[in-house]
């Protein structure tokens, strides 16, 4: 019995040791990547290797599929602490709002894109702007995560209202549509998962604004921002935005579970939005409200990118890989079709999203031609001044909300939000 | 012979300690030098004045909200669960009860799930349109759905009460098990002398237990002051990070965002210092020795 123990014991070690060794030394025309969602970015990367297996037959991608994207921004901070890179794969994709931060903490973890053969005027200047450091791209686009507000037409229509009611309105309008939409059908008209409230970053951002002013939190006194914590704040009170207190929640029971009628996100929630079967044709799409009106919102929030790291042995294949598939070559347009068909990725890279593709209405949407709208809107995100304390800003703002919701002081509770934040910063 | 019996001796003994220190001790020691350093974990500098990430606490109120939290769930959770768990466990220690072993099973059973799923289901029951608020509308009990993990007391009350339905069976079988080593004898000469069922408990059954009841009141302090899988994954500390536990609190510090390994490091010392000191003032206070 103990030999078969030890017998078994010694075989696993030898099996870990080869699944290890497999990863580590791949052959020339293998590249290993890790990525992290099996219904989104998985798909995407499966359409480039499809695509750039045409002009390089030998080439293999190698997926390592993650749990989820902290997965590998822990591996980096292993990889970048210890200074041993040799447990990274060549290619990582990387959330947006962290990269600047790893870039500067682990200068050696990462290889910049000056030898990929990429037009960067191609891509929306707003997901640019995070991959660019000191004016060097770092990171190849994959999604695009531009914000979108979906409403459901129906209800919309019971309480009186069309799609055009609500769009390019101010967020006043907006609370007395949603008031009466509440009255009248018992649907919210938003919800949004408060453990990680992402509103109050995307309603700045279509006002063209930011949280933070030249390095700092910049939340008390700043007007625009208060009179949208406001909104958020009469909107849970009206209970007309539901605020839930869970990732699963705010999916589950209030989007799945048909309790809200008006969806705002990046346009990564509209596979959530699709669950529901029932609901087909009955969604539209529109952009933001303003705190003013009269125009349109954009914003974006949280997409990611292709970087290559310090442990790329074959630099060259990488960057010409990258360059030719998500980077807007001449296998862009297969890419980023297949990647839109199989995993709902919407390309942010201009000429690719004038693909056939992209132009067929959605019949979940009434027939709108959603992704080709989504592209469009992606234009016209405006860049704002990004931290690398965004998550900790996010908390300390949902905070605030809580607290002003149960009755807390709005200034107070900001000048306590902004404390924390520079507490983390410093 | 007798030299190499002690020889394979020390070498036995000389692997386990290597691998105590070098698994146990050694990264015990770095996390103590890094508690004193400060900056990105690729480039460490000494922190100016070397105890800064000591005096920063101070400042910390999310720190401070957590330490609040966490001797709140330690001061209500611990007594509480002891208390039901003694009774089950005299309860079931009934020699004329039936089906004992059924109960016993029941009891210990929330012990056998992990603790991330069973966060994850307390999580599901208590959703403003959960289970719960479900069964109370519709017996009419509330009329308008609680948010049970909306706010702050109640979000407490439901860890409190997860901490609860997870760990009493752990405990009652300690004091079971504590139980039948007790001469039945002794009871029988009780009763004899005219004690009652309250008498023969605090003069006869917790004298006797005391050793065991110390073991399960260190061992619950220590697991509470640890506390992390049902603040990250019920309330995944809201709302507004009022339910955070402090180990929570160095998780988000070290490994969320931008790592702050050097500040992490000493907020984890001072859970260590913590628990040192409540399990030695436990120790004091149960040892009756002269």
């Amino acid at each position: 019995m103990k030999k078969l123990l030890s017998l078994l014991l010694v075989l696993t070690m030898v099996f870990a040791f080869m699944a290890m060794s497999g990863t580590a030394f791949a052959a020339d025309d293998t590249l290993t990547v890790y990525a992290w969602d099996a219904n989104f970015n998985i798909p995407a990367l499966k359409a480039a290797e499809a695509a750039y297996q045409k002009v390089n037959p030998n080439f293999k991608l190698e997926i390592a599929t993650q749990s989820g994207s902290s997965d590998v921004e822990q591996a980096m901070t292993l990889a970048g602490s210890s200074g041993d890179l040799s447990s990274l794969p060549d290619i990582v994709l990387f959330q947006d709002h962290f990269i600047q931060s790893y870039v500067a903490d682990y200068p050696d973890c990462w290889v910049d894109l000056q030898l990929a053969d990429i037009d960067w005027s191609d891509f929306g200047a707003e997901k640019l702007s995070y991959s660019t450091i000191d004016g060097v791209h770092y990171g190849v686009p994959v999604d695009n995560g531009t914000a979108i507000f979906a409403y459901r037409t129906d209800v919309l229509e019971e309480a009186g209202y069309t799609i055009d009611d609500v769009t390019g309105i101010s967020w006043d309008e907006w609370l007395e549509i949603a008031k009466e939409v509440k009255e009248k059908t018992g649907f919210a008209l938003l919800s949004m998962d408060h453990s990680g409230d992402d509103l109050p970053y995307m309603m700045m951002q279509a006002e063209g604004l930011s949280q933070w002013r030249s390095g700092k939190p910049n939340l008390v006194g700043n007007e625009p921002f208060e009179r949208i914590i406001e909104v958020i704040v009469q909107g849970a009170k009206d209970g007309t935005i539901l605020l839930a207190n869970s990732w699963s929640e705010y999916c589950d029971q209030t989007i799945v579970g048909n309790q809200t009628a008006g969806v705002m996100n990046g346009n990564w929630i509209i596979p959530t939005i699709e669950q529901v079967a029932e609901n087909s044709g009955k969604w539209a799409l529109t952009t933001l409200p303003t705190l003013d009106g009269g125009k349109d919102g954009y914003a974006a929030n949280g997409g990611s990118s292709l970087y290559i790291t310090g442990n790329c042995k074959n630099v060259d294949l990488a960057c010409d890989f990258l360059a030719y598939t998500f980077g807007g070559g001449e296998g862009a347009m297969e890419t980023y079709d297949n990647a839109l068909r199989d995993g709902g990725v919407i390309t942010c890279c201009i000429s690719a999203g004038e693909s056939e593709v992209y132009q067929e209405g959605v019949a979940y949407f009434g027939g709108q031609a959603i992704y080709s709208d989504i592209v469009d809107m992606g234009a016209y995100v405006p860049v704002v001044e990004q931290n690398d304390y965004h998550y900790t800003a996010r908390t300390y703002v949902g905070n605030a909300i809580t607290n002003i919701i149960n009755g807390g002081d709005l200034e107070s509770e900001l000048q306590d939000a902004q404390d924390q934040i520079e507490f983390e910063m410093g | 012979m007798e030299k190499r019996r002690r020889a394979v001796g020390w070498a036995f003994l000389f692997t386990a300690s290597a691998m105590i220190f070098i698994f146990s001790f050694y990264p015990m020691v770095s996390a103590l030098i890094t508690s004193f350093k400060t900056g990105s974990s690729a480039n460490m500098k000494w922190a100016d004045p070397w105890y800064n990430n000591y005096l920063r606490m101070f400042k910390d109120k999310t720190f401070i909200m957590s330490l609040k939290n966490t001797f709140l769930y330690l001061i209500i959770q611990v007594p509480v669960m002891l208390v039901l768990a003694m009774l089950l466990a005299q309860l079931l220690n009934n020699p004329n009860l039936k089906c004992r072993g059924l109960f016993r099973t029941c009891i210990f059973l929330p012990c056998a799930i992990s603790l991330v799923s069973y966060s994850l289901v307390f999580r599901t029951l208590f959703y403003d349109t959960g289970m719960i608020n479900t069964i109370l509308m519709k017996f009419g009990i509330i009329h308008e759905n609680i948010k049970w993990l909306g706010q702050t007391n109640t979000a407490r009350g439901v860890i409190i009460f997860a901490l609860i339905w997870r760990w009493t069976g752990y405990n009652m079988v300690f004091y079971l098990a504590g139980l039948q080593n007790l001469d039945y004898s002794v009871y029988e000469a009780a009763r004899i002398d005219g004690a009652n069922g309250w008498d023969t408990f605090w003069h006869i059954t917790v004298p006797q237990l005391r050793p065991v009841i110390i073991m399960t009141v260190i061992m619950s302090i220590n697991g509470t002051l640890q506390l992390y899988d049902e603040s990250v994954n019920l309330t995944n500390g809201g709302p507004a990070g009022t339910t955070m536990t402090m180990s929570h609190h160095i998780y988000n510090t070290a490994f969320q965002g931008k790592a702050n390994f050097g500040y992490a490091s000493a907020l984890s010392f001072v859970v260590f210092i913590l628990v040192a000191i409540l399990a030695v003032i436990n120790l004091k206070v149960g040892d009756t020795r002269d």
